[in-house]
């Protein structure tokens, strides 16, 4: 299982890549492979506000489609088109295949995410 | 997951690193490594093993185990042959489902009955509680049987490894066979969870359960989770209990009719008596009738039934979505996901499976009556609402041996290029016309077993007026049987058929024939009718009784269309209600010669059915029927049973050579006159009915079925051309006869010799007809036969007796009648051999060498070619 170093990552198996007030968002490896073969993504629209912890995308493996949260608030300023074309890609690297990036409304809430270290010990448990 | 329970395989799912989840109680693989949708993908174009040994195995035996089981489960078990299975429901009063279930019939008096995982304790109780009432008993055998699926396309060959076993099951869906495997007992199903036209399902002893999945993995099958057994019988459109059976999204119980399969498995044969669940089922089934019927005025007792769903718009249905017809709620989806398929390339025969993956989002959903197919639907998917349609299947597996996706919408266009005006159509037509005479009458070597080319004279003879007229008559009693015409200008035809009922009479020595049937098909069809109306002449007022038993050859065994139930007997035969299957039983046959009919255990299979009509004649022959120690067993038993002969193939054979039916023992020959006889295409009844004979009126009626009851215009051009072809055979049969079968035997010994697998029995040379079969490799029969036409060979693809049918061919069959006429003898049919095996076996290109050796012999023999005959046919030809 990868873990990258220098990324966020929250209890729902999303990780947080941060640049000035822009956060890039996807989900872990851990959640890639549990998940199986990747089938279907949804995202939001650009311009779209989210609040922390809202929902702001699914992905659908065969066996069930799981909602992807935003683990801190903001507004969509870039969607991974992609993604919507090419679902597999999450299984291939779920670290270089982002989702969303959004411009955060309150940068400490990072504060309250994981870092790689505590993020493979929940991963462990 | 401490207190789950874990099958045998537990060890191989953790050392092949399986994913592992509860599953009704059982620690069971989601998944392995490669995931769900390899998995699907290697099952559906490979093979998958599948661990279903958390199934509950029970089994159930004693005197009144079949009353027992026509109580407590909704099919018939009379149907329920020796060594098939049968899918089932057990059910409640209510005609729900507790279970789907399926009951396998290894041996004479113990069925062994399958149950879903997690309804087994549930499933056990209720079978307990109900056979208190019987002298019946109940095992679980769950722990010390193991089971084991094994799907897909090479199953068949994987199996035939690991029990280094040639004979598996008969290749017909749930039959049953008892292999052994190291000296224990392996019993083998044709069942299966997946769709796959091939697939199997293995019991084996628990002690080599862990070693018998080891050995089908390094066969090369892939060990397969829940994952993909659960997308792969939702592409197969199987139900799932607690999905499409059981009870619904609201906790409603779900009527078994409304799970398409219920059609299979619920059985009203009286013979199941008062069974659970039976008044209940009955009134369903009056709802799911008007539901089929579109009788859709009140559809209170049946409201919704199972269908197919496929999704158009972007989105995934899961279970619980609804369903939406132009904004009104219509149903809910009850199982539904994405599955992956291989895209394929190229049309029908020629479509090749390509390594292109795609992915499709499909579903079922249990929707309103009144929902038609191809309706375009909503599904609510998180609020939005997606696109969809209903659709007939998303797979279909007639095309063995693979199972192959249906995608919604896709439609097959032909087109031929065609001129643009008609004058240019006209001059095409004639131009292609005249090329492909000159391809298939001097360049290539024909050895289709049913194809025959004509003499001039007969193929002129067939155009020539009258080919354009009518001649209808009838005998008539007021003038003595004298036949009565209905139409002027009739008298040369007349005569023409009067001297076409004389020769054949001669060539098959019999009292009477019929010419005026137009196929061999069509005089099967007149004999069945024939026979029908004479079994019901004496009460007319009530509706007539079908025919049964009948007694045929298997098609796959060799037995035609014409003597089948999907053929010509269709609308003749029985059903039997005991079992409500049509009234049919076939010859077995002999146990190491599969083409030969085992005449002892025929004797014993016409005791206990005593066929009303036996039908001989097939159209995959290598041997003679036993007419005559079938005739002399009948006699003996003093058993009615109408003997008859369908001698499509062989007609051009009848005599010394081959077999003289009528001197053996029919009554009735049928035929088709243009396989090894000389043409025309056409059909003959004939009849050893003596006018003093008490079945005399049977032969009218087959008169009068021939018409008016098949044919008004009886193609009198045709008829022409049939009259100088028998004069050709009866003229020159001695000669012809003689060197086809000798040829037949020549050409089957040179391809064993060139390296090809013959089949048949090498002390007879391999054949006794016309006919050759060469095996050349499972499923690759149609390539086979490709191959060889681009190289001027026209033979025909062969489903053997082992396979499962025309797609899955694994050999070709070849007849020498044709090129016996041209004139081919020892040197050609060595020749031809040889480049035979030069494309099957080397996949040479001998184009050119067969092309050389057609063209050497481009003149029919055994026809009428001295002067006179030239001279008048160019006459002839000049009246054009």
């Amino acid at each position: 299982m990868k873990i990258i170093e220098g990324l966020k990552y929250s209890k729902d198996h999303e990780w947080v890549k941060v640049e000035g007030n822009l956060a890039t968002i996807g989900i872990t490896d851990y959640a890639q492979h549990s998940l199986g073969d990747i089938v279907f993504v949804e995202l939001p629209e650009i311009g779209d506000a989210i609040g922390k912890e809202e929902t702001f995308g699914v992905v659908e493996s065969v066996k069930a489609a799981s909602d992807i949260y935003l683990p801190i608030s903001g507004t969509v300023v870039k969607i991974n088109e992609a993604l919507v074309d090419e679902p597999e890609l999450l299984n291939t690297d779920a670290f270089e295949n982002w989702m969303i990036g959004v411009e955060m409304d309150d940068p400490t809430e990072l504060d309250a995410l994981m870092d790689a270290t505590a993020y493979e010990t929940i991963c462990h448990e | 997951m401490g207190n789950l329970k874990r099958t045998l395989f537990y060890d191989n799912h953790v050392k092949a690193g399986a994913t592992l989840v509860d599953f009704g109680g059982w620690e069971m693989p989601i998944q392995y490594p490669a995931g769900i949708v390899d998995e699907h993908i290697h099952t559906r174009i490979k093979s998958g093993i599948f661990d279903v040994s958390h199934m509950g195995r029970f089994i159930v035996s004693g005197k009144e185990a079949t009353a027992f089981l026509q109580h407590v489960l909704t099919n018939n078990v009379l149907a329920l042959d020796l060594l098939q299975a049968q899918y089932t429901m057990i059910q409640n009063s209510n005609g729900g489902a507790l279970d789907d279930a399926y009951l396998y019939r290894f041996y004479e008096d113990e069925f062994l009955l399958v149950v879903n995982a997690a309804n087994a304790e549930k499933d056990w109780e209720h079978l307990n509680t109900e056979i208190k009432y019987f002298d019946a008993k109940i095992v679980d055998r769950s722990a010390e049987i193991a089971m084991i699926s094994l799907q897909g396309p090479d199953s068949k060959t994987i199996l035939k490894k690991l029990t280094g076993s040639e004979n598996l099951t008969e290749p017909l869906k749930n039959a049953l066979a008892i292999l052994d495997y190291q000296g224990e007992t392996l019993l083998i199903a044709r069942t299966g969870y997946t769709g796959e036209p091939l697939g199997f399902e293995l019991f084996t002893k628990a002690s080599q359960a862990a070693e018998i999945w080891e050995k089908l993995l390094e066969l090369g099958a892939m060990a397969i989770g829940l994952g993909a057994r659960d997308t792969l019988r939702l592409e197969a459109g199987l139900p799932l209990y607690g999905h499409e059976l059981g009870l619904d999204n609201d906790g409603n119980e779900i009527p078994i009719f409304s799970c398409p399969l219920a059609k299979f498995a619920v059985s009203f044969a009286e013979v199941k008596g008062d069974y659970i669940g039976r008044a209940a089922l009955a009134k369903q089934y009056i709802g799911f009738k008007k539901i089929m019927e579109r009788d859709l005025s009140d559809l209170s007792e049946l409201a919704r039934i199972v269908r197919p769903i496929a999704l158009t718009g972007r989105g995934i249905a899961r279970a619980g979505c609804q369903v939406f017809k132009a904004g009104k709620a219509v149903g809910v989806i009850t199982s539904a996901t994405m599955v992956p398929y291989l895209k394929a390339e190229g049309y029908g025969l020629d479509s090749k499976i390509t390594d292109e993956k795609a992915m499709r989002a499909i579903g079922l959903a249990l929707i309103d009556g009144d929902v038609e197919l191809n309706d375009l639907v909503d599904v609510e998917i998180r609020g939005k609402m997606v696109a969809a349609v209903i659709a007939p299947y998303h797979m279909k597996s007639d095309a063995p041996p693979f199972a192959r996706p249906i995608i919604y919408g896709v439609e097959i266009e032909r087109q031929f290029d065609s001129a643009p005006d008609y004058q240019t159509k006209a001059l095409n037509l004639l131009e292609r016309s005249f090329d492909n005479t000159i391809l298939r009458q001097h360049q290539t070597i024909n050895l289709i077993p049913s194809e025959q080319s004509h003499s001039a004279a007969v193929r002129l003879l067939s155009v020539m007026d009258p080919s354009f007229r009518y001649a209808e008559h009838k005998k008539t009693k007021s003038f003595y049987d004298y036949d009565v015409f209905y139409y002027q200008g009739t008298a040369f035809i007349d005569e023409i058929e009067y001297l076409l009922m004389e020769e054949m009479k001669k060539y098959l020595h019999c009292a009477e024939v019929e010419t005026r049937v137009i196929s061999g098909q069509m005089a099967n069809v007149a004999v069945f009718s024939a026979l029908m109306d004479y079994k019901n002449r004496v009460n007319r007022k009530v509706d007539a009784k079908r025919l049964g038993y009948v007694m045929n050859n298997h098609i796959i065994r060799g037995g035609h269309l014409s003597a089948q139930p999907m053929g010509a007997l269709h609308d003749y035969i029985a059903i039997d209600p005991q079992t409500e299957k049509t009234a049919i039983v076939n010859f077995p046959v002999e146990k190491d010669n599969p083409f030969k009919i085992d005449v002892e255990e025929t004797k014993k299979v016409i005791a206990q059915y005593q066929p009303e009509l036996i039908i001989f004649g097939k159209s995959m022959v290598l041997h003679k029927e036993p007419v005559r120690e079938i005739r002399n067993f009948v006699d003996a038993q003093k058993l009615n049973s109408i003997i008859m002969y369908d001698m499509a193939h062989v007609l051009g054979l009848v005599g010394d050579y081959f077999q003289d039916p009528f001197a053996e023992g029919a009554e009735l020959v049928t035929g088709s006159t243009h396989k090894t006889f000389f043409g025309t295409q056409r059909g003959i009844i004939a009849g050893n009915y003596d006018k003093d004979d008490y079945k005399y009126g049977l032969w009218e009626t087959i008169e009068t079925r021939a018409f008016p009851g098949s044919v008004s215009n009886h193609h009198l051009g045709t008829m022409l051309g049939l009259l100088m072809a028998s004069y050709e055979m009866n003229y020159f049969k001695d000669e012809y006869q003689k060197n086809v079968i000798h040829n037949a035997k020549y050409f089957a010994k040179c391809l064993a010799d060139a390296g090809l697998d013959v089949a048949g029995d090498p002390a007879i040379s391999y054949t006794e007809t016309h006919q050759v079969v060469v095996r050349v490799g499972y499923g690759i029969g149609p390539q086979v036969a490709n191959r060889l036409e681009a190289n001027n060979i026209i033979i025909n693809y062969q489903a053997t007796p082992e396979e499962e049918g025309f797609t899955a061919s694994g050999a070709i069959r070849i007849g020498v009648a044709e090129m016996t006429r041209f004139g081919f003898g020892n040197k050609e049919f060595a020749e031809t051999a040889g480049l035979m095996a030069d494309v099957i076996l080397r996949n040479k290109d001998v184009k050119e060498d067969v092309t050389k050796l057609r063209g050497n012999f481009t003149n029919l023999k055994y026809c009428f070619d001295d002067e006179a005959i030239t001279a008048q046919l160019e006459k002839l030809k000049s009246t054009l």
